[in-house]
């Protein structure tokens, strides 16, 4: 039973050990500056291992914060890295957008875009032209987004709710 | 819950869905086309205007490659007239940061909004406006190298900046304007190498942008002059994109001022304006947001004017021609069953200031991209 409190640490120290060969992982100091960014300084992560995916467990003493994954969308041809917070209610606390890699397309990273996912729940139709607006020129990548977000909020609120990761 | 020790934070890079090393990707747009002009004689004609194929390549992490082939009019046959292979773009990007991509192979010129955004499921009307054919020469690509990014601080700006092969005056002309004076990436002198950019403002539903274009044009006519920057032409425009509701509208205008046009059209039958401008307005309306509020599917009605001139002005000593001051109305239907495909209906009425030669124009048309 092992509790991660410094995680900032710990994964610079995890990048430095970390083989060449994981070029396309996420930087981990994008991952701990996003979670620190949404629950706070000093909050304690714990990694989940649910079907295939890895799920953070993000949690301050005994109470639950929420939880965050991370995960890839192809934009038009190259991977977008992003991670999806939840808060205990299941709600989407935030979108961040961890590494952008297309040529064009990088507004879906601008906050006035991510916000609108804030507060929605899996219930709620995530949809462009929907409830989320599109943005001219980063069309693209503003549909992969958010078919991504959908797809995790969705895998979130059932493990949550199935007991998988509680 | 069961809690992992530290090493799982890598187990957690490892794990998470990543691409792999290298990837190649597949994609491509197209779209065929039906057009009847009115008037006797003007049979109509179904084309398969374009097909392209889209492929990248990612390197690693940083270093991607982008490219389309093209094909125009179906076949390329010697001796036809029609029918066009081409590479329209290949570029390699390497990324540093958000704010600084390197980039540099043969690029789009970043200016106006077809250029650079002209899968067919992107506007409406099955035609590209009239004005990104004749002001800006779309697809107006070149060699160079350059830089692209989001400019940092939360500001929902980004920008690209280019130096690239420059203009080549001895292509100009009255009805096409700089069109053929491009390089398009074929036996590029770089006698003139020429500056572009464009600066965008985005949030959701809103996109602005600024963009231009400095550079000789003289690639080594003695009677331009010589010098990199030897009978410049500068272009200057603006786009704007803005989506409310079921409502779409769309802006876009540009400049282009040619000082030396006096000494390229001794040379040229058709003399080209020392001055080109214009633009047009276009507005949408999605009726399936009434229709079916639920659904994703949209059917724009739309209607879009523009008024270019490319003799906005002439060099002394030649005679404006109101033929080239164009003004051409189009409206339609645009079906999107899905956001990357869409069949389109439309129906132009081309005019000009001098009123001969004035057609309409029925158009039907398919068009996908993914």
């Amino acid at each position: 039973l092992t509790l991660i409190r410094a995680l900032l640490p710990v994964l610079v120290f995890a990048l430095g050990a970390a083989p060449r060969g994981a070029a396309q992982a996420p930087p981990p100091a994008k991952v701990a500056g996003s979670i620190k960014r949404l629950f706070g300084p000093g909050a304690q992560v714990d990694s989940i291992r649910v079907d295939s995916a890895t799920v953070l467990r993000v949690s301050r003493r005994d109470s639950l914060l929420g939880f965050a994954q991370v995960g890839n969308v192809i934009g038009k041809d190259q991977p977008i890295t992003f991670l999806v917070a939840v808060g205990p209610d299941d709600r989407l606390k935030d979108v961040d957008i961890l590494v952008y890699r297309e040529p064009r397309g990088g507004e879906v990273a601008y906050e006035p875009w991510r916000k609108q996912f804030r507060g929605k729940s899996a219930a709620d139709s995530v949809r462009v032209g929907g409830n989320i607006r599109s943005i001219s020129g980063a069309t693209i990548s503003v549909h992969a987004v958010t078919a991504g977000v959908r797809r995790m909020l969705a895998d979130l609120t059932a493990w949550h709710r199935s007991g998988a990761i509680r | 819950v069961p809690r992992i020790a530290p090493i799982a934070l890598l187990g957690l890079l490892a794990f998470s869905p990543l691409p792999a090393q290298e990837r190649t990707t597949v994609g491509g747009y197209g779209d065929v086309q039906y057009t009847n002009l009115t008037g006797p004689d003007t049979p109509g004609q179904a084309n398969v205007k374009r097909f392209v194929i889209y492929l990248a390549h990612g390197f690693n992490d940083r270093l991607s490659l982008h490219s389309e082939i093209e094909i125009e009019d179906a076949k390329v046959e010697a001796g036809d007239p029609v029918g066009e292979l081409e590479v329209e773009q290949v570029f390699l990007d390497y990324r540093l940061t958000s704010w600084l991509t390197l980039r540099t192979g043969l690029v789009l010129v970043p200016v106006g909004i077809i250029n650079e955004t002209h899968e067919p499921p992107t506007f409406n009307g099955v035609a590209r406006p009239s004005f990104d054919q004749d002001v800006i020469p779309t697809t107006w690509r070149e060699i160079g190298i350059g830089a692209a990014g989001a400019i940092p601080g939360g500001s929902g700006l980004s920008y690209r900046l280019y130096l690239v092969n420059g203009l080549r005056a001895e292509g100009f002309s009255a009805d096409a304007g700089i069109r053929e004076g491009s390089g398009e990436g074929q036996q590029a002198s770089f006698a003139n190498p020429s500056l572009t950019g464009r600066l965008e403002w985005a949030r959701p539903g809103l996109t602005v942008g600024g963009a231009f274009w400095y550079g000789g044009t003289a690639n080594s006519y003695a009677p331009l002059g010589t010098g990199a920057f030897a009978a410049p032409i500068t272009l200057l425009a603006l786009d704007a994109r803005y989506d409310i509701g079921a409502a779409s509208f769309r802006v876009e205008a540009a400049n282009i001022s040619y000082g030396d046009a006096g000494v390229i059209d001794m040379l040229n039958d058709t003399p080209i304006g020392s001055r080109l401008a214009g633009g047009y307005v276009e507005g949408a309306y999605n009726i399936l947001r009434h229709l079916a509020p639920a659904s994703t599917q949209k059917l724009n009605a739309f209607v879009r004017h523009e008024r270019y001139d490319m003799h906005a002005s002439v060099p002394a000593g030649f005679t404006q021609d109101r033929s080239l001051a164009r003004r051409i109305t189009t409206y339609g239907l645009t079906y999107k069953p899905t956001w990357n495909t869409a069949f389109k209906w439309d129906y132009q009425l081309v005019r000009n200031a001098a009123g001969i030669n004035e057609y309409n124009v029925l158009s039907l048309g398919m068009g996908f991209q993914f």
